[in-house]
């Protein structure tokens, strides 16, 4: 404010000099003309005329009448901080808080949810996937030759491109090195319109079959690998049997399919062993023309579909396309999350506001003598307020600046979430989170400090100046102050609702936690073996590999049992088919069952229970089938289960076919918070070239983790061993949002209550103080101390109850959105609902008792001698 | 003939008169109001009040620049000369008062 303070001062002194100056000229010529200096002077002054007025319209001249106000209204708020710095500390830091926490939060959802993908026009990018007419299958993946005939009829679009992966072992290093290769369709990078950062794109030739060998490196794997060498291009990786050589690296931002890819290579759709129709390889994406809109396209992309239909009825007759918004796919769940936590945020910050707009009618209530004095000096009814309003933005505003620093360590906060957080990175603190926060300011200012300012001007009959002044030494107050018990209301209806919510996310994770699974998840070791879908075409080859490694590890002293699987258990993926049962297809209603393929020692490993039949067998030529017990109460009905020959009902390229060996029990597979549903197991061994490897110890899992990495490294010194890791710990970051989620909220919830509880207290003890004079004459006329403590107690709990019932209506309201993320547990449960209300009024007690019987202990003499 | 109330003088004709004098050499406040005097002969009395706002106003509009130096009695003083703007400013507007006046004075003649 000092700058503003000088350039004040420099500019009145110049206009004072500059008018010295004319009126000594003036005095100088009067002399001359032969008058007296004395009258000389005053002849002068007289010609000059008002000096003051002459300053002050000088002044105007310079300064437009609102800034002038808003200099004094300044002026006035910084002498206003500084008079109460406590109070305006509280108010800053409370403000700071919440503002800081809301920017947070909205910096969040502007960087994840609204802003469009780091590409260019990231709106025109979308996510194209294949379904089963019938919905019998759940493989979304899209074979090479298709996708090249959408992007050669579809006109639509630009280009379409797709990916899969690979987890391969980079050899150059003394161990074999796990790296994740994304094998991508032609065009992928013209698709996303990104270019390497170093180096080339790949060219046609290197996107053919038989074309020149080429990888383009991540920017952290550039780093890693070659420590940011720009004499890398031009160097090779040595993967598997063979040397690619790096052509490109691409931007440090680039993590596209996801954070994992190392390097990109192509898959050339023109390879002999890429020609069947049912193969399903790819993630589709592809960028629309610009001003096509979604439904255009998929209208487009249906129609050729259905071109391909007539021309190969199988198997595309029986696909249809589905479409979906890139930024979608990759946002995915989180935004519900994000929205619940801004929701409770904002809830919060409207508690603080109340918290402050209590204060300040107490302190306007002070100050109603200054506030007349200005009033009846002429002061504007508009130009009080208005100084009023000013000071409660500079604290806001204070505020806000403080709370930029909460919203940029929180961005901090946000990049380290950046496992279950998509597009984390993102979220910086740029202009649009300063202008939000600034907004906030101006808006917390306008709710916390017009209604104070309101009532502090309002000209009551009989409270102008003089009543004020005859006041001043006996504030009477009325005694009931609505507008004091509405807001501490307010605060209680927005804990008990943010309490409520809370308390069901916490019983919604014990129920969780005390769901029994159907298997044991302790003491079981995950890991996985590098691998090339390239090796498919010899699958022989790959079973013999993957049981060669099962064989090993079981030989492992400490091993109780090992087998592998596609999809770990609880690890929520759900893959439904619709399948046959001896050969016959139920035209009332379809079979559809989870289908998850594990091999020999599956159920032993996992403690699966075996209920009738026999678990999976090993080397039997056809394929074994086992399924759960939820299967063949629903679907085998007849007297024999086992027996049964079950296939797919969908031409797929994953054939689970074979005869029912025998029934287990129902195991959570798909999720602790996912009821167990019929499920059909494939006794295979190698549904991937790299399944999950599950590792029952009689130890502590990971201290088994070094003797299984030497076994696996002598029996496949080539191939890299990598996620090891508890299965138990897969488990806990599968439920890492819910908990997340549940503990930020509970945070939420419990400061609101603490708020909420500090505006019951303030006000019943500024209620007290105001009433002593009152207490003290009841006391005199023989009113019990008990009965004024009683009388307290009972205002502050009415306004706790009036919050609960509100609270909770308010929460009935909101439960509906809640609704999705619980468990076990309704969005109205009545258990939550009452100890949220027994835990207010318990903790509203406890915080008007105090007040209360401080304001009781009022000693009658004293008061009334003070009158 | 006797002095014209300030209120006669015509709504910018002011800062007219200011820029007329301005453009003969530098000159502070005091010299502007006497100059416009001795000039009309006494008939035109600036008032200070309505001077120095629009010694300022003109400077705010960038017609007129002012620094301050010293006055023939060696008193501090703060002196205004005419800007490039102003001088363009002055054009027009005695352009504009030539045709204003000439209009007015055939009005009164031909009514005559």
């Amino acid at each position: 404010m000092s700058w503003m303070k000088r350039l004040f001062r420099n500019r009145d002194e110049s206009v004072e000099r500059e008018i010295s100056f004319h009126i000594a000229e003036q005095v100088e010529a009067y002399i001359a003309r032969g008058m007296s200096p004395q009258e000389a002077r005053r002849q002068a002054l007289l010609d000059f005329g008002g000096r003051e007025q002459v300053k002050q319209s000088l002044r105007e001249v310079h300064l437009s009448a609102v800034l002038e106000a808003l200099k004094f209204n300044l002026r006035s708020a910084v002498r206003f901080i500084r008079r109460s710095p406590s109070f305006s500390l509280a108010v800053i830091l409370t403000l700071a808080l919440g503002i800081g926490a809301n920017s947070a939060v909205f910096s969040a959802i502007d960087a994840v949810v609204w802003r469009p993908l780091p590409f260019p026009s990231g709106d025109q990018l979308i996510q194209i996937s294949q379904h089963d007419v019938q919905g019998r299958g759940a493989n979304r993946f899209v074979a090479p030759v298709r996708l090249e005939e959408w992007n050669r009829v579809a006109s639509t679009f630009q280009s379409i491109s797709g990916y899969y992966f690979d987890d391969l072992s980079e050899l150059s290093g003394p161990l074999p090195e796990k790296i994740t290769e994304a094998l991508v369709a032609p065009r992928f990078l013209q698709v996303l319109e990104v270019s390497p950062a170093l180096g080339r794109n790949f060219t046609t030739e290197e996107e053919h079959w038989g074309g020149p060998n080429a990888v383009i490196l991540s920017y952290g794997y550039w780093q890693s690998r070659f420590h940011s060498d720009p004499a890398a291009v031009g160097q090779k990786v040595h993967i598997g049997n063979h040397y690619y050589p790096v052509i490109g690296v691409m931007p440090s931002w680039f993590h596209f399919p996801n954070r994992d890819v190392d390097m990109w290579t192509p898959s050339a759709p023109d390879a002999p062993f890429a020609q069947r129709r049912d193969a399903t390889w790819f993630t589709v994406i592809g960028r629309m023309k610009p001003r096509v809109t979604l439904r255009q396209a998929t209208a487009d992309l249906a129609t050729v579909q259905s071109g391909l239909g007539r021309q190969f009825p199988k198997p595309d007759a029986e696909l249809t396309v589905q479409t979906e918004p890139l930024k979608d796919t990759i946002v995915g769940t989180v935004r519900s999350s994000l929205w619940l936590l801004y929701g409770s945020v904002s809830l919060l910050m409207l508690i603080a506001c109340s918290n402050i707009v209590a204060l300040l009618l107490a302190r306007t209530a002070q100050r109603e003598h200054e506030i007349s004095i200005r009033l009846s000096l002429g002061a504007s009814r508009r130009a009080v307020i208005a100084q009023l309003l000013t000071e409660v933005m500079t604290l806001a505003v204070l505020g806000s600046l403080v709370g930029l620093l909460v919203a940029s360590a929180a961005a901090h906060e946000f990049h380290l979430m950046a496992k279950t957080l998509p597009r984390a990175e993102e979220i910086v603190l740029n202009w649009r989170v300063v202008v939000y926060s600034l907004l906030c300011a101006v808006i917390t200012a306008l709710i916390c400090g017009l209604l104070p300012a309101l009532r502090g001007t309002t000209t009551r009959k009989g409270c102008g100046l003089a009543t004020s002044l005859a006041q001043a030494s006996r504030t009477q107050v009325s005694t009931r102050n609505p507008v004091q018990w509405m807001l501490v209301t307010v605060q209680v209806t927005l804990a008990v609702t943010l309490l409520v919510g809370a308390g069901l996310l916490v019983r919604s994770l014990e129920a969780i936690g005390r769901v029994s699974p159907g298997y044991d998840p302790s003491h079981v070791l995950t890991l996985q073996v590098s691998g090339s879908w390239g090796e498919t075409s010899d699958m022989k080859g790959v079973v013999q590999r993957i049981d060669r490694t099962l064989d090993g590890l079981r030989t492992l002293p400490g091993v109780e049992a090992a087998a592998t699987s596609a999809i770990l258990p609880g690890v929520p993926a759900k893959y439904q088919q619709e399948f046959k049962i001896d050969g016959k297809l139920d035209p009332d209603r379809k079979i559809l069952a989870d289908s998850r393929w594990v091999s020999t020692g599956y159920f032993e490993t996992m403690r699966i229970p075996v209920l009738v039949g026999e678990a999976c067998r090993r080397a039997s030529t056809t394929v074994d089938v086992v399924v759960n017990r939820s299967f063949a109460n629903l679907y085998l009905t007849g007297p024999a289960a086992v027996g049964h020959n079950i296939e797919q009902a969908a031409y797929n390229d994953f054939q689970s076919a074979g005869t029912v060996r025998g029934i287990v029990g129902d195991a959570r597979e798909e999720g602790l918070d996912e009821a167990p549903m019929p499920t059909i197991y494939s006794c295979f061994s190698a549904p991937d070239p790299f399944p999950n490897y599950l590792v029952r110890t009689r130890a502590e899992p990971m201290q088994m983790a070094e003797a299984v990495r030497r076994r696996i490294h002598e029996l496949e010194p080539g191939r890299s061993v990598y996620a090891i890791m508890p299965l138990q710990q897969h488990l806990d970051e599968v439920l890492s949002d819910n908990r997340l989620r549940t503990r930020l909220l509970s945070l939420f919830a419990l400061t609101a209550v603490s708020l909420a509880c500090i505006g019951l207290y303030g006000t019943l003890s500024y209620l007290g103080r105001l009433r002593q004079r009152e207490v003290g004459v009841r006391l005199a006329l023989g009113a019990l101390r008990s009965q004024i403590v009683g009388r307290f107690l009972l205002q502050g709990l009415r306004a706790a109850g009036v919050g609960c019932v509100a609270g909770l209506a308010l929460a009935v309201g909101c439960s509906r959105f809640l609704a999705s993320m619980l468990y076990g547990v309704s969005a109205i449960d009545p258990a939550t609902y009452a100890s949220v209300v027994l835990f207010i009024l318990l903790v509203a007690a406890i915080a008007s008792l105090a007040p209360a019987v401080r304001a009781a202990c009022v000693e009658p003499v004293k008061v009334l001698r003070e009158e | 003939m006797s002095p014209l109330e300030k209120t006669d003088l015509l709504q910018g004709t002011l800062d007219l008169l200011v820029l007329k004098v301005v453009a003969l050499g530098p000159v502070h406040g005091y010299g502007i109001s006497q100059r416009i005097q001795q000039i009309s002969a006494s008939v035109l009395q600036v008032q200070q009040g309505s001077l120095y706002p629009a010694l300022h106003r003109l400077e705010k509009r960038g017609w007129l620049a002012a620094d301050w130096g010293e006055s023939e009695k060696g008193r501090q003083a703060k002196f205004y000369r005419l800007s490039a703007k102003g001088r363009k400013q002055l054009a027009s507007e005695e352009q504009t008062w030539n045709r204003l006046s000439k209009a007015v004075a055939l009005i009164l003649q031909t009514a005559e």
